[in-house]
């Protein structure tokens, strides 16, 4: 590859050149931001506990489970979440409600969340809208076995993180009036 | 089976030929190129009927879309499945079929395994058009089984058609018109029909699932395991889905098995016996008069030392054996291997003694052979079936399936001679269908068979080459039944002249001839001669040696003929082979590497009149009940009282098994791999589903680790090791499944049987048996099997208990009326035996005069029977009874 | 006295014909049978019936004689006629005339057909409603079986011809030929799968023919007077003979008309029914029973022939012509029919059983004031998925007054739903729109 090189004239240097180099200027100037900071002192650390951050509008915390305005469960224990459960936190044990046949309803309901990513994708998955994310992320236990939640742990997050709830599905549209219905004429299932 | 090649078609499926059998369907052929059409009313099993119109496809030279599961395939015909006006249609025919259905996929138990949501998230978006209001059902009650929710139906009428076409019952039908039509049941009550579960097995959609399991699974976290079902001699295959531990479903896959996907209601909701809370879980030994828990090594340790102080101090004739044909072949095999090389002693009876070993006998006497030389696709195939005292819907439903089919669809000639009268039922009943009936009385069935006989020879329908090759056999029998007028016969039977004559016309004229033996005749008194008759009815015919013809006896257990092939029998080594066959002895020792005992061995009957007399001193007993099982006439109790070593392998603490000294837990069907051999010879391979309840162990692993204490090791690593040494043993034991072909009949034995080897009974086989006379009352009480139950072991399964919970007694409507007896009422039932009360149900399918109770819940019931003892056979006989009734008010 | 020769209804338009077996034979009834009887070959009577040229007239227009021919020819069991009087198409009332006025006509056609079949029994499927047309058939059947007309050795011959009657139970659905069989066989009336069609896989698997009363009733007159003399009437070569027409809804004299195919609907609603029953103008009709799409005034000189009708874009079928004035709301006069559409979908397959109730009730909030105009575009839609999609022919006749008023009344239906907009009701939304 041919390149012509043409060299450059050296600058004489200026007075000004020599005054800089004589200040130690270019110092000072690399220094401005530190310098400053040693006037005006503000530490950007929070004090936590005692100071807490804002959190975003879209953060993913604590799980919880959630109820319609009536009280009850909004959780018909279809195990999609279990299923859509990256790290396998959630474990279902679905049945028929007690004195309401044929409604579907989580009997038992786990979250093992030592493992859990916090991805939210149950969150997603959830067909009725029964699991919420909280802004909850306060939970460092001494013994990790706490970290294993029970259905009753997951609804009392959801009652303090999520006091407004929602009407009844077959409130909100009548044309999912004959979801997960009980039929009291009929008998329970044995179990 | 038909031989003759079938014509092939050339068709064009989206670019691809392919050449089909003519008559294919296109919606088939699509299927062998690997083109999925979408479809919820076609099955494979069913008649097209076209009504879903899913499977809309492009015909060439058709002007509008053709339905692929309705259009036979023609010559040079082009398919087109994926052009837009196809997808068109497929996304229009959902929208449509999604318009009404609820949506519930998150609360239905068909989500994760539905056509529907299958198709759904194929063809249509995800939101809806419609926006009008659903049409709703009202929820009305079926059945404890059976779950329906009408919302989510597409009216594929698949279960309509199935109850009725394959199954016969007709129980399920649309009701309504358009876009109400809803599928119900008839009458004001809840469903009651064969619960066979086909209708949730076919369902697409989630309308119809079994509420035994309910709510408690999704599709993907079932494991499965593919096994066999114990409650019949069908031999069903089942495959067994479960959570956990926890048995959740069973169902059957559609080309699976001996039974092609069809299940009864034993197969299908009776599961859960094997997890019944009773469940034995840990050892128990007899201490201090009481039977305590203990650990593994104590009891077998305690049985060991026992067994083998009783030996030192008396004989290895001192031990019985007694199992059930309920164990595996595996399991059955080192139980008589146990008892014969261990304990050194041929004293050994299975559960095939109460009647399977009629048949087995009679059909090695007269064609050499212990299998049916027929299989499952000849009854389908067969041109004319007779059925023997089958009872065939309630005994062997699925075989009852196959001659369903053969009737139904192939327009096979059937003739039943039953106890049964043809009467319409939420029960499909066989004699509906049959050409010829004959209602037999229970004591019957010899002579009934007897005067076809007579109808064969009388009406020159004796085949020409056996009356040249067998002369003494056709004129022995010819004076035989000319010595039997037919004015006697009918006045025994009640049946006519006429309908003899016209039954031997339609079987001599047919070219395959099928006759199936129920319990009817193998568990009563006169079972092998009248088993023996029908094998010469075959001869006299020209068709026991004809292909697709030939005589298969009903199991009633599920492997009553693998405890025969495997020797668990007293008069049989394994093979079977007779205890006189010294080849087959010699080839055994040589495996066993020890010689096998001479004595004599000993039957039920002749170990418990052992036991009686003092001589039996031991008795292993697995998974039988003598004393829950014989009547108190057997004095099962008193001769099990005397033993100084009683030890049960159970799965509940029987009445058996609480006398005894030390009772091992054992493992049901579901939690053990090994094989059974069904009614028809094929031997199937049995897979563990869930890990053994409590301590409990196979038995053949009892039995190894006994003989490893006392010090003649039978060593084994899993069940397989053991089918491997079977196989050495017994040759028809190579393959697993289906035998390739039947056995055929042996021509030396059939030779010899026909020149001398009948002569032997022919004179008592030949004569009118006449009924007995007892001065028990006039109706005749028959301990039958029910459809809902097998044995004693389906009534520790909740479902089947909700079909049927206790015993009741079924008779004819027109004796109901004459006692003024009314359905649920209380009667007394009573005879020289005893009495008992129980409830009435009046069934128009019993036939007048008689009387029956079901087997499985013969507790107080069995008392009445009597009790029988074949000298020649040692065949108990209790299935019968004369009693009195009286109305309890 | 009429214009044209009546043929059907000549005896009936006699003053005090009751209908009679006497008065039948004395007007040259069972003429036709005795002269066929032993001296025609049956495959003669079907060259006379196939030469004559007359066809179907339940609806489909098909050939008789063809349909006749497709019975498999060597076929030894047993074949059935089935006569289909399961009149139940809204606006057609010809059948039921022919019946009650005159019914040994239509015995005597049966006999024909069955001996031009061998059929020896034969069914008349009648609608369940039409007790009293049973009753007279009965009656009538019981005269000619006791004249020897019917049952064993009719007519001193040896052929056995039987003929019954078997009452329906109310489904529209049953006047369809195959359903009709199912409903027959003591089934629920779903049609069947076609392929195989009833010729050879008809009532009991066995061949049958099933013909319409009126199709039956041309038969002796045939036979009588020749397939020449019959093949000249109308306007041949395609559509041969008279038809009885039932011409209903505004007109100033309702009621059956027999007149010669291939005049002008004009002729039969102006000149034969009267013309209009007040001075309002005809806005449309139906020109054939109300699965036939709507035709405009313009429509009015087609000639009323299967291939004219065809050709403007409806059909003959049964021959109920209804005449709706000016003034009368298209849309509700489509939503009243598809209302009874939407009541007699069978449920057997899928498009029809769940389509009906889609498009009432779109229809039915339309009319309600609670329409969008994209609710045209799904009508449209869900007619095009509909049509040519279900096992019969129910499907295609069920979306054509909704698809025939959009096309010629379609501003009826913007106007209404302008109306809905400005009475600003509140509206479903979609199932799935999250809000």
């Amino acid at each position: 590859m041919n390149v012509a090189v043409t060299t450059q004239p050296k600058r004489k240097p200026s007075f000004g050149d020599w005054l800089k180099t004589l200040t130690f200027y270019e110092l000072l100037v690399g220094m401005k931001a530190t310098l400053t900071h040693l006037l005006n002192y503000k530490p950007i650390t929070l004090q936590y506990p005692h100071e807490k951050r804002l959190l975003p509008d879209n953060y993913r915390g604590m799980l919880a489970l959630l109820r319609y305005d009536d009280g009850t469960e909004k959780c018909v224990g279809c195990d999609l979440c279990e299923a859509a459960c990256p790290s396998r936190v959630i474990r279902v044990v679905s049945g028929e409600v007690p004195g309401e046949p044929t409604k579907r309803y989580s009997k038992e309901y786990y979250m093992d969340m030592t493992r859990c990513l916090f991805c939210g994708l149950c969150v997603d998955a959830c067909p009725v809208d029964a699991l919420g994310m909280t802004r909850e992320f306060e939970w460092a236990v001494y013994d990790k076995r706490q970290l294993h939640l029970n259905k009753q742990q997951l609804l009392a997050i959801g009652d303090r993180s999520f006091p407004v709830r929602e009407k009844r599905l077959e409130l909100q549209h009548p044309n999912v009036a004959f979801f997960n219905v009980t039929f009291k004429h009929l008998p329970q299932k044995e179990n | 089976m038909p031989d003759q090649k079938p014509e092939t078609v050339r068709l064009t499926i989206d670019g691809t030929t392919v050449a089909v059998p003519k008559g294919t369907l296109v919606i088939e052929a699509a299927r062998r190129v690997g083109v999925m059409i979408p479809h919820f009313c076609y099955h494979p099993k069913l008649k097209p009927d076209a009504n879903c119109r899913m499977c809309l496809v492009e015909v060439e030279k058709m002007p509008k879309l053709q339905t692929a599961c309705s259009t036979p395939v023609a010559e040079g015909m082009a398919v087109r499945t994926a052009t837009t006006t196809v997808d068109d249609a497929h996304k229009s025919v959902l929208e449509f079929i999604l318009a009404n259905h609820p949506l519930d996929c998150p609360v239905c138990d068909q989500g994760g395994k539905c056509d529907l949501q299958d198709f759904s998230h194929q063809y249509t978006p995800t939101t809806s058009r419609f926006t009008e209001t659903k049409r709703i059902f009202q929820k009305e009650y079926f059945s404890p089984l059976i779950e329906t929710q009408m919302n989510r139906c597409v009216q594929c009428l698949r279960c309509v058609r199935y109850c009725d076409e394959i199954m016969d019952v007709k129980a399920l039908a649309p009701v309504g018109r358009g876009t109400m039509t809803e599928i119900k049941h008839f009458g004001p009550h809840e469903l009651d029909c064969e619960f066979c579960g086909g209708c949730i097995q076919i369902c697409p959609v989630g309308a119809i699932t079994s509420r035994l399991s309910m709510y408690e699974y999704r599709p993907w976290m079932l494991k499965r395991a593919d096994t066999i079902c114990t409650f019949c001699g069908d031999g069903c295959r089942i495959t067994v889905q479960t959570k956990g531990n926890e048995l959740i479903e069973v169902n059957s896959a559609h080309g699976a098995g001996r039974n092609n996907g069809d299940l009864c209601a034993r197969g299908f909701f009776g599961f859960h016996a094997s997890s019944d809370a009773d469940r034995l879980t840990h050892p128990l030994i007899r201490r201090e008069g009481k039977l305590v828990e203990a650990t593994w090594e104590d009891a077998l340790e305690y049985v060991a030392e026992q067994a083998l102080r009783l030996k030192l101090a008396h004989s290895a004739d001192a031990f019985g054996g007694l199992i059930t044909s309920r164990c595996t072949n595996e399991d059955l095999y080192v139980f008589q291997k146990f008892m014969r090389q261990v304990i050194g002693t041929n004293r050994i009876d299975s559960s095939a003694r109460y009647g399977h070993l009629n048949g087995v006998q009679a059909l090695r006497r007269v064609q050499g052979t212990h299998r049916w030389t027929i299989a499952f696709e000849d009854i389908v195939a067969a041109n004319a079936l007779l059925l023997v005292g089958t009872n065939i819907t309630e005994t062997s439903p699925i075989t009852g399936l196959k001659v369903k089919e053969a009737v139904k669809k192939r327009q096979a000639s059937l003739v039943t001679m039953e106890a049964l009268q043809p009467a319409i039922d939420t029960l499909s009943n066989i004699t509906n269908l049959a050409l010829q009936h004959f209602p037999t009385h229970p004591a019957q069935f010899g002579n009934t068979v007897l005067g076809l006989t007579k109808a064969v020879i009388e009406g020159n329908l004796v085949d020409a080459t056996l009356a040249q090759q067998a002369p003494a056999f056709v004129q022995r029998l010819t004076s035989a039944l000319q010595g039997i007028s037919w004015e006697n016969l009918e006045a025994v039977t009640g049946q006519t002249r006429t309908q003899w004559t016209e039954t031997a016309k339609i079987l001599a004229g047919a070219n395959r001839l099928v006759i199936l033996v129920g319990n009817g005749v193998l568990r009563h008194p006169g079972g092998d001669a009248t088993v023996t008759n029908l094998l010469d009815l075959l001869i006299l015919l020209g068709k026991l040696d004809k292909p697709g013809c030939g005589l298969g006896p009903l199991a009633e257990e599920n492997n009553d003929q693998g405890a025969v092939e495997m020797g668990a029998v007293a008069e049989f080594f394994p093979g079977p082979a007779p205890l006189d066959d010294q080849p087959v002895r010699d080839r055994i020792a040589t495996v066993w590497r020890e010689e096998l005992p001479r004595t004599p061995g000993a039957s039920l009957t002749e170990m418990l009149a052992a036991a009686n007399k003092g001589s039996l001193k031991a008795l292993f007993v697995v998974g039988e009940n003598p004393v829950g099982t014989l009547p108190a006439e057997a004095q099962a109790a008193e001769a099990l009282g005397k033993l100084d070593l009683l030890v049960c392998q159970e799965l509940f603490l029987t009445e058996t098994a609480a006398m005894a000294h030390v009772v091992l837990p054992a493992c049901s069907y579901m939690e053990k791999d090994g094989t059974f051999t069904n009614s028809e010879g094929h031997v199937q391979g049995v897979r563990q589903a869930i890990n053994p309840v409590g301590d409990s162990r196979p038995d053949w692993e009892m039995f190894s680790a006994l003989s490893v204490l006392m010090g003649s090791p039978l060593e084994y690593g899993d069940a397989r090791e053991i089918l491997k040494e079977i196989r050495t043993v017994i040759p028809g034991y190579g393959l697993l499944g289906p035998t390739p072909t039947p056995p055929k009949v042996d021509q030396a034995v059939l030779s010899g049987y026909l020149t001398q080897g009948f002569a032997g009974d022919a004179a008592t086989r030949y004569a009118v048996s006449q009924p007995r006379q007892t001065g028990d009352g006039s109706f005749t009480l028959m301990f039958v099997q029910t459809l809902f139950h097998s044995g004693k072991l389906s009534t520790h399964s909740k479902g089947l208990l909700q079909l049927q919970q206790e015993g009741f007694l079924s008779i004819n409507p027109e004796d109901a009326a004459r006692l003024d007896l009314a359905d649920g009422g209380q009667v007394k039932v009573s005879n020289s035996r005893g009495a008992i009360t129980t409830t009435v149900k009046i069934r128009e399918r019993v036939p007048a005069g008689l009387l029956w109770f079901p087997e499985h819940f013969d507790g107080e019931a069995k008392q009445l029977a009597e009790w029988t003892i074949d000298p020649r056979t040692q065949i108990p006989y209790f299935k019968l009874a004369h009693v009195s009734l009286a109305k309890v008010s | 006295m009429p214009k044209y020769e009546p043929i059907l209804l000549k005896n009936m338009l006699q003053p005090g014909y009751t209908g009679s077996l006497a008065e039948y034979e004395r007007a040259g009834g069972y003429q036709a049978i005795r002269k066929v009887l032993g001296k025609v070959s049956p495959a003669d009577v079907t060259a006379v019936v196939m030469k004559s040229g007359l066809r179907g007239r339940g609806g489909a227009g098909f050939p008789t004689g063809v349909k006749w021919g497709f019975l498999p020819k060597d076929y030894q069991g047993p074949r059935y006629l089935c006569c289909n009087a399961d009149e139940s198409e809204p606006g057609t009332f010809k059948d039921r005339q022919l019946i009650e006025r005159d019914p040994h006509q239509l015995l005597e056609g049966m006999l024909l057909a069955c001996y031009a079949i061998g059929a020896a029994s034969s069914y008349i499927y009648i609608r369940g409603e039409f007790v009293l047309g049973a009753k007279i058939l009965e009656q009538a059947i019981n005269e000619a079986r006791a004249a020897g007309y019917v049952g064993k050795n009719i007519f001193g011959s040896n052929t056995t011809i039987d003929i019954w009657v078997h009452r329906g139970a109310g489904a529209y659905i049953c006047g369809e030929e195959t359903a009709l069989l199912e409903s027959l066989e003591g089934k629920r009336g779903l049609p069947r799968v076609k392929p195989p069609f009833p010729a050879t896989h008809g009532l009991y698997n066995k061949p049958t023919v099933v013909n319409n009363v009126e199709t039956l009733a041309n038969l002796p007159h045939i036979l009588n007077r020749g397939a020449e003399w019959f093949a000249s009437i109308g306007s041949p070569p395609k559509s041969t003979g008279t038809r009885v027409f039932c011409v209903s809804g505004h007109v100033a004299r309702p009621g059956n008309y027999e007149v010669p195919m291939g005049i002008t609907f004009r002729e039969l609603i102006y000149e034969q029914a009267g013309g209009m029953r007040s001075d309002k103008k005809l806005k449309a009709f139906i020109p054939g029973g109300a699965s036939a799409p709507f035709l405009t005034p313009d429509h009015l000189d087609v000639k009323l022939d299967f291939e004219s009708v065809a050709l403007a874009g409806s059909m003959l079928g049964s021959g109920g012509v209804t005449v709706m004035e000016e003034g009368t709301d298209m849309v509700w006069a489509a939503l009243r029919l598809m209302e009874f559409f939407y009541h007699e979908s069978c449920g057997k397959c899928s498009p029809c059983r769940e389509g009906s109730s889609w498009l009432v009730q779109i229809m039915r909030r339309i009319v309600n004031k609670r329409g969008q105009l994209a609710d045209l575009e799904t009508l449209t839609d869900l007619c095009k998925n509909i049509a040519g999609r279900t096992v019969c022919a129910f499907g295609d006749a069920e979306v054509s007054p909704i698809l025939s008023t959009l096309k010629h009344w379609r501003h009826e239906y913007v106007a209404m739903i302008h109306a809905a907009e400005a009475a600003n009701l509140i509206r479903p939304e979609p199932v799935g729109a999250k809000q």
